[in-house]
C-alpha cells in the first residue's frame, strides 16, 4: 500500500514556507551547456578517413570536453565507431585506411609521425563491445598494463588493482577470488573487469564502444552508473546505438549519419529540441 | 523398404561406424601382433629331449627349444631330398638346439613322424652366454680353479650361489672398464689433442709442455692402478667354471664368467617363470646388447632415440614457431607469403631419404667440415663434427618436421580472436608484447600439437639417420659423466634402425625374429609415451586458455 | 498497485533528479499557499501594501512553473520513466498548472482587496470571506501532503472537503445577493466580495484536482470527473 515516507522538506506548518531555492536561478534554458565554456580535451580537426577509395569520414569537426561524457549517436554503418577508434588510433590495425587531418590531444596531433603509439593507448584507453578479458586471472588481466610499464614492486600493484576494481564496482564481488580465472564472471562482471584493467593504468581519456549492448539491461544500467562516476575523473567518449542510453549517460551528444557530423550539442537540448531535421527524424524513429 | 532406409541417412552412419571399427580393429591387431610374438621371446621356455631317428636310421639325442611349427606338403620336402614314407604333409619342428661351439649351428628341423620319443628332464640346463649363444645340457660338476668342489645334485646349489658372485663381479669389471678406465682414456685423449693443437699453434711455451707431461704422468699412474685392479677382478672371476653334458655325449667346459643365466625351464614353476620373465624384460630394456645385437638389451637403442627426440624437439619449436609468427603476423599478406606456405607445404611431401641425402652433404660434410677446421683442426684428420653424429641427426630431422610444426602454429594463431589482440594493443602493449604476453601462451596448444605430430614422424623415420648419425653399435653413449657431459658428435644407436639391423642383418635371422618384435614393441611404447606425454601438457594448456568461446 | 518508493533506481542521478523535482512542486506549493494566506489577510484587514505584495509576487509562481514544466520534459527526454516514475512526472505537469492558476486566483482576491480597501467595511470583516479562505487552504495544504507522502485515501478526504466549499460559497452567494437586495449601495462592495469568494472557491476546486492527480499518481486509477463516492471508493481499494 502506500507508503507514509516523509518528505524532507514537505510544508510542515502553514505559515513558514521553506524557499529554499533561489528564484534567480529558476527560469528558462536553466540546463543548457554550452561546449564552449568547457575545457577541451580533444580537438577532432578536418578529420576525413578513406578506407581504400571509399570515405568513411567526411571533414569532422568538434571538441571533446575534458571530464564530461560525450555520446556519439547514429544509425548502423554512421561513421561513429569509426570515429572513435580515430582517437586511440586503432584504425592504424586496418589495411588501406588513409587519414587526413587531425586530432589533437592536448595540443599535440595524434597523427603526428613523432608520436608513440603504444604511449598514446596508455593515456587514452579502449572498452569494446564484447567484453574481451584475457585467458588469465582476474588479478593478472589487471595487472597487465601495469606490468607492461614495469611495476614489478607486489604491494603497488594489489593496491593499484584494488583501487581499479573498487572504481568499477567490482572489488566486492572478486576480492576473494582474485586469482580465479576471469572467464568465471558473467558477462557484466567480465565487462567491468575490462573497465577496471582500463583505468588501472589511469588514462586521460576512456573510450566506450557500445560498452553495454551485450549486457541484460541490469548490467546496462549497472555500466551506465559506473559511467556516471568516473566522469569525475576521465574524459568519456561512449558510442552507443542506443540512445535512450545517450540521453541517460551523456552531457554531449553528437549525431552522425553518413560519415558526416550532423549535431553535435548539449544532450537536453539534442532530444528535447535537435536543431536540425536529421537528428529530429532519428530520434523519434522516423527513419531506421 | 530399402529406399526408405537409404534415405533415412542410416547407411551412412554404418558406413563411418564401420570404417572407424576397421581402422581401430587394424591398429589394435597389429599391437596384439607385435605384442604376442615379441613379449613371447622372454618367457623361459620348455626345453625337450628327443630320441629321433636320423635320415640314416640312427637314433640321435636331440635337445632344445621349439621355436616353429610347420605342416609341410611330402613333396616338397622329398624334392629337397628326405626320404618319407608316406605321403601325407608333414608336421616338422624348428628345433633349437644352441650349443653352436660344439654343433655349428643354431637351429635345425626335424621331422614329427621320426620322433621317437620325447622328455622333459626336470634337471635339464639352459645356460645363456656371452658368446656362442645357448648352451643345454646336464649339470655335471662345478670346479673352482680346475678343481671340482661339487657334483650331482650339490652341484646346482653350488652353482647358483657362484653365479651369483660371478654376476656381481662382472658388473664390477664392467663399471671400472666402461666407468673409470673409460674417463682416463678420454682423459688421455683430450691431452693429446691439446698437445697437437699447441703444435698446430706453433707453441713452445715450456710451462705448457710441462703441464701436459704432467698431466699425462698422472693419467698413466690412475691407469696402472686401475688395470692392476682389474687384473685381480678377472683373476677372480675366472676361478670358477662348470662342466655339462649336452646331447651328444660331449662335455663342456663353461667358465663362470661368460654365464648371463642358467636355470631349469623345466623345474620352474609359473610363478618362477614369471619372476624369470621380469627379470629378462628389465634386462631387456636395461642393459647392453650382445651377439651383434641378437641377445641382451636395447638400453643404448632406447636412450638414443629420445635424446634425439629430445634435442630435435628443442631445435624444431624455437624455429618453427619464429617461421610462423613471421608469416603470420609481421609479413604482408601477398603473393609472396603464399608461395612461402606452398615451398613449406611441399617441403613435407619430401621422401625422407633425400633429407638424409641434404643432411650428410649439407650439415656432415659442409658446416660439420668447416667446424672441424675451425675449433677442431688437433684432431684432424679424424672428424669431429664433420662426420654423421647426433646433433647432424637431430638437425635433419628437424628440417623434416619443421613445416608441421609451422602449419599447426599458424593454424592456432589465426584461431585466436581479434578481440583479444585488440585488447591488448588498447592497453599500450606493442605488437610484440601482445604475441609474447598473450597471443603465443593462447597458441600453445597448437603448438604443441605440432611438437606432437613432429616427434610421431621424426621417432619413426629411419632412412635419412642411417646416413646422418646411426650405427649399429656404439661404443658409448651420447650423455656420460665426462665433460662436456653431451657429445653432440657422437654417433648414436637408434630403435627402428635397430629393428632393420636385427632383422635383416644379423648373422642368425631366425634366432633374431623375436627379437625383432619386441623392438618393434618397444619402439610403439617410446612413442606412445612421448605422446601422451605431449598430449597432456597440450590439454592442461587448452584448459588454462579456455579461450572466449562462449 | 500502490507506487512504493520513488527512490532506489540504479542511477543515482535519477533519484537526485525526482527528488529535486518533487521538493520544488513542494515549494510551489508552499509559495501559493502564502500567497492566499496574505491576499486574504490584506483584504480582510484592508492592508494595501501587502495585497501589492502579492501581486508583484506572483511572478515567481510563475517562474516555477515554467522551471518545473521544462525540467519534466527533460526527464522524460532523458529517462525514459516507466509505470509509476511515468505517473510522477505527469501528475507534477498537471499539479503545477493548477498551482500556477491557484497563484493566480490569490491575485485576484489580492486586486479585490485593494479596491475593497478604499470601501466602507461590512459589520462582519469579512469573516466569510476569511473562513473560506482558511478552508481551501486547508485543502491546498492537504493535497500538498498527499502528494508528499503519496497517500491516496488523505487525498481522497481532502477532495470530499470540496463539498464543503461548494456549500459555503453557495451560502456565501445567497448572503451577498440577499444584501444587494436591501440596499442598491452596496452593490458594488458586493460584487468585488463575489469576485474574491469565487476565487477562493475556483482555489477548492483546484485543490481537488490536484487530489485526483495524488489518486492517479498512487493508485493508476484515473478519477476525474466521476463522482466523489467513486473517488473515494477507487482510492482506498
Amino acid at each position: 500500500m502506500t507508503d507514509t515516507k516523509q518528505m524532507p522538506d514537505a510544508p510542515a506548518d502553514n505559515n513558514t514556507p521553506t524557499h529554499a531555492i533561489d528564484i534567480k536561478a529558476l527560469g528558462r534554458g536553466r540546463n543548457i551547456r554550452q561546449i564552449a565554456d568547457e575545457t577541451p580535451c580533444l580537438q577532432v580537426q578536418g578529420l576525413n578517413l578513406f578506407y581504400g577509395k571509399k570515405q568513411a569520414l567526411h571533414n569532422i569537426d568538434m571538441v571533446i570536453p575534458k571530464q564530461r561524457v560525450t555520446a556519439y549517436i547514429g544509425p548502423s554503418g554512421c561513421g561513429k565507431s569509426t570515429l572513435l577508434r580515430c582517437i586511440n588510433r586503432m584504425n592504424d590495425l586496418v589495411d588501406g585506411v588513409h587519414i587526413d587531418g587531425q586530432i589533437l590531444l592536448d595540443d599535440l596531433n595524434i597523427y603526428d609521425k613523432s608520436v608513440n603509439v603504444a604511449d598514446l593507448r596508455r593515456r587514452v584507453g579502449m572498452v569494446f563491445q564484447k567484453p574481451n578479458p584475457f585467458p588469465k586471472s582476474i588479478y593478472e588481466n589487471v595487472a597487465y598494463g601495469l606490468r607492461l610499464q614495469g611495476v614489478k614492486d607486489r604491494r603497488t600493484m594489489d593496491e593499484v588493482i584494488e583501487n581499479a576494481l573498487k572504481s568499477a564496482a567490482l572489488w566486492d564481488e572478486v576480492k576473494d577470488r582474485l586469482h580465479d580465472s576471469a572467464f568465471g564472471l558473467s558477462g557484466g562482471q567480465q565487462q567491468r573487469l575490462v573497465i577496471a584493467r582500463a583505468i588501472a593504468i589511469e588514462p586521460e581519456v576512456l573510450l566506450l564502444d557500445e560498452p553495454a549492448s551485450a549486457l541484460d539491461p541490469i548490467s546496462t544500467l549497472k555500466i551506465e552508473e559506473l559511467i556516471y562516476e568516473l566522469k569525475n575523473k576521465y574524459t568519456i567518449v561512449i558510442v552507443t546505438h542506443n540512445m535512450q542510453q545517450a540521453a541517460r549517460v551523456s552531457d554531449y551528444t553528437a549525431f552522425m549519419y553518413m560519415g558526416k557530423l550532423i549535431e553535435y550539442g548539449d544532450t537536453n537540448t539534442l532530444f528535447t529540441n535537435p536543431h536540425q531535421k536529421q537528428t529530429e527524424d532519428y530520434i523519434t524513429g522516423r527513419y531506421g | 523398404m530399402i529406399r526408405q532406409w537409404f534415405k533415412s541417412g542410416n547407411p551412412w552412419i554404418w558406413l563411418t561406424a564401420s570404417a572407424v571399427s576397421v581402422s581401430l580393429i587394424l591398429v589394435f591387431g597389429l599391437l596384439l601382433l607385435i605384442a604376442a610374438r615379441g613379449l613371447g621371446h622372454f618367457w623361459p621356455a620348455t626345453v625337450w629331449e628327443y630320441d629321433y631317428k636320423n635320415q640314416d636310421n640312427n637314433m640321435t639325442r636331440l635337445v632344445g627349444e621349439i621355436h616353429d611349427e610347420e605342416l609341410v606338403d611330402a613333396q616338397r620336402l622329398r624334392e629337397a631330398g628326405l626320404i618319407l614314407e608316406s605321403n601325407e604333409d608333414v608336421t616338422r619342428y624348428l628345433l633349437k638346439t644352441g650349443n653352436r661351439d660344439v654343433l655349428g649351428q643354431d637351429f635345425r628341423w626335424i621331422l614329427k613322424p621320426r620322433i621317437q620319443s620325447m622328455r622333459t628332464p626336470e634337471t635339464l640346463l639352459t645356460i645363456e652366454r656371452r658368446e656362442w649363444g645357448n648352451l643345454y645340457g646336464y649339470l655335471t660338476a662345478v670346479q673352482e680353479n680346475r678343481q671340482t668342489v661339487a657334483e650331482g645334485e650339490d652341484a646346482w646349489k653350488s652353482l647358483q650361489l657362484r653365479l651369483q658372485r660371478a654376476t656381481t663381479l662382472f658388473a664390477q669389471i664392467r663399471e671400472l672398464e666402461k666407468g673409470e678406465i673409460g674417463s682416463i682414456n678420454y682423459g688421455l685423449e683430450r691431452l693429446r689433442l691439446r698437445e697437437r693443437k699447441l703444435e698446430l699453434e706453433n707453441n713452445t711455451d715450456p710451462a705448457e709442455q710441462e703441464n701436459i707431461i704432467q698431466e699425462r704422468a698422472a693419467f698413466n699412474a690412475d691407469y696402472g692402478s686401475l688395470q692392476k685392479r682389474l687384473a685381480d677382478l678377472y683373476t677372480e672371476i675366472n676361478r670358477d667354471q662348470m662342466i655339462v653334458t649336452v646331447s651328444t655325449g660331449e662335455t663342456v667346459a663353461v667358465p663362470l664368467a661368460k654365464v648371463v643365466h642358467a636355470f631349469r625351464p623345466n623345474a620352474m614353476s609359473v610363478l618362477d617363470k614369471l619372476g624369470f620373465y621380469m627379470a629378462k624384460v628389465w634386462e631387456f630394456v636395461s642393459d647392453e646388447p650382445r651377439e651383434a645385437n641378437t641377445e641382451g638389451g636395447i638400453f643404448p637403442a632406447i636412450f638414443g632415440t629420445v635424446m634425439m627426440v629430445i634435442i630435435m624437439s628443442i631445435m624444431v619449436v624455437p624455429f618453427g614457431v619464429v617461421a610462423a609468427v613471421y608469416l603470420r603476423e609481421y609479413a604482408k599478406q601477398g603473393p609472396l607469403t603464399q608461395l612461402i606456405r606452398i615451398a613449406v607445404n611441399n617441403l613435407a611431401g619430401v621422401p625422407s631419404i633425400v633429407y638424409g641425402v641434404f643432411g650428410l652433404g649439407f650439415f656432415v660434410y659442409f658446416l660439420g667440415g668447416n667446424l672441424d677446421q675451425l675449433f677442431f683442426p688437433e684432431a684432424l684428420p679424424t672428424p669431429t663434427f664433420g662426420t654423421p653424429g647426433l646433433l647432424w641427426a637431430s638437425l635433419t630431422l628437424a628440417l623434416l618436421t619443421v613445416p608441421v610444426v609451422i602449419v599447426a602454429t599458424e593454424e592456432g594463431l589465426s584461431r585466436i580472436p581479434k578481440s583479444v589482440r585488440e585488447g591488448s594493443l588498447a592497453l599500450g602493449a606493442t605488437k610484440a608484447e601482445t604475441l609474447w604476453r598473450t597471443v603465443l601462451p593462447m597458441a600453445s596448444p597448437a603448438i604443441m600439437t605440432g611438437l606432437i605430430l613432429a616427434i610421431a614422424r621424426a621417432a619413426g623415420e629411419v632412412a635419412p639417420l642411417m646416413l646422418v648419425g646411426v650405427v649399429k653399435l656404439a661404443p658409448s653413449l651420447p650423455l656420460d659423466g665426462n665433460m662436456p657431459f653431451l657429445h653432440l658428435d657422437r654417433k648414436f644407436m637408434h630403435l627402428g634402425f635397430h629393428i632393420y639391423d636385427v632383422g635383416f642383418q644379423s648373422p642368425n635371422v631366425e634366432a633374431a625374429r623375436p627379437l625383432v618384435y619386441a623392438t618393434a614393441l618397444l619402439l610403439v611404447l617410446v612413442i606412445v609415451a612421448l605422446n601422451l606425454t605431449a598430449i597432456a601438457i597440450r590439454n592442461r594448456l587448452r584448459e588454462k586458455y579456455r579461450s572466449l568461446e562462449n | 498497485m500502490g507506487t512504493g518508493n520513488i527512490s532506489h533506481h540504479i542511477s543515482q542521478q535519477f533519484n537526485e533528479d525526482l527528488q529535486a523535482i518533487r521538493h520544488k512542486v513542494l515549494t510551489m506549493g508552499g509559495l501559493v499557499e502564502e500567497q492566499i494566506e496574505n491576499a486574504t489577510t490584506a483584504l480582510v484587514s484592508g492592508n494595501v501594501e501587502q495585497a501589492e505584495g502579492v501581486i508583484s509576487r506572483d511572478y515567481q509562481v510563475n517562474a516555477f512553473e515554467v522551471a518545473i514544466d521544462e525540467e519534466s520534459i527533460q526527464i522524460l527526454a532523458r529517462r525514459q520513466p516507466a509505470a509509476g516514475d511515468l505517473r510522477l512526472i505527469v501528475a507534477i505537469i498537471k499539479t503545477i498548472t493548477d498551482l500556477e492558476r491557484m497563484g493566480d486566483q490569490a491575485e485576484k482576491v489580492a486586486r479585490m482587496a485593494i479596491h475593497l480597501a478604499g470601501m466602507e467595511r461590512p459589520k462582519n470583516q469579512y469573516s466569510e470571506l476569511e473562513h473560506l479562505s482558511d478552508q481551501v487552504r486547508k485543502m491546498l495544504r492537504g493535497s500538498l501532503d498527499a502528494f508528499a507522502r503519496m497517500d491516496a485515501e488523505a487525498a481522497a478526504n481532502v477532495a470530499q472537503e470540496d463539498l464543503k466549499v461548494d456549500a459555503e460559497y453557495d451560502a456565501i452567494m445567497r448572503q451577498m445577493i440577499t444584501f444587494m437586495m436591501e440596499d442598491p449601495r452596496n452593490v458594488r462592495r458586493t460584487l468585488d466580495t463575489m469576485w474574491s469568494a469565487r476565487a477562493l472557491e475556483r482555489i477548492g476546486d483546484h485543490a481537488r484536482n490536484i487530489c485526483e492527480y495524488v489518486i492517479y499518481l498512487v493508485k493508476g486509477k484515473d478519477v476525474r470527473h466521476i463522482s466523489l463516492e467513486e473517488l473515494s471508493k477507487e482510492a482506498s481499494n
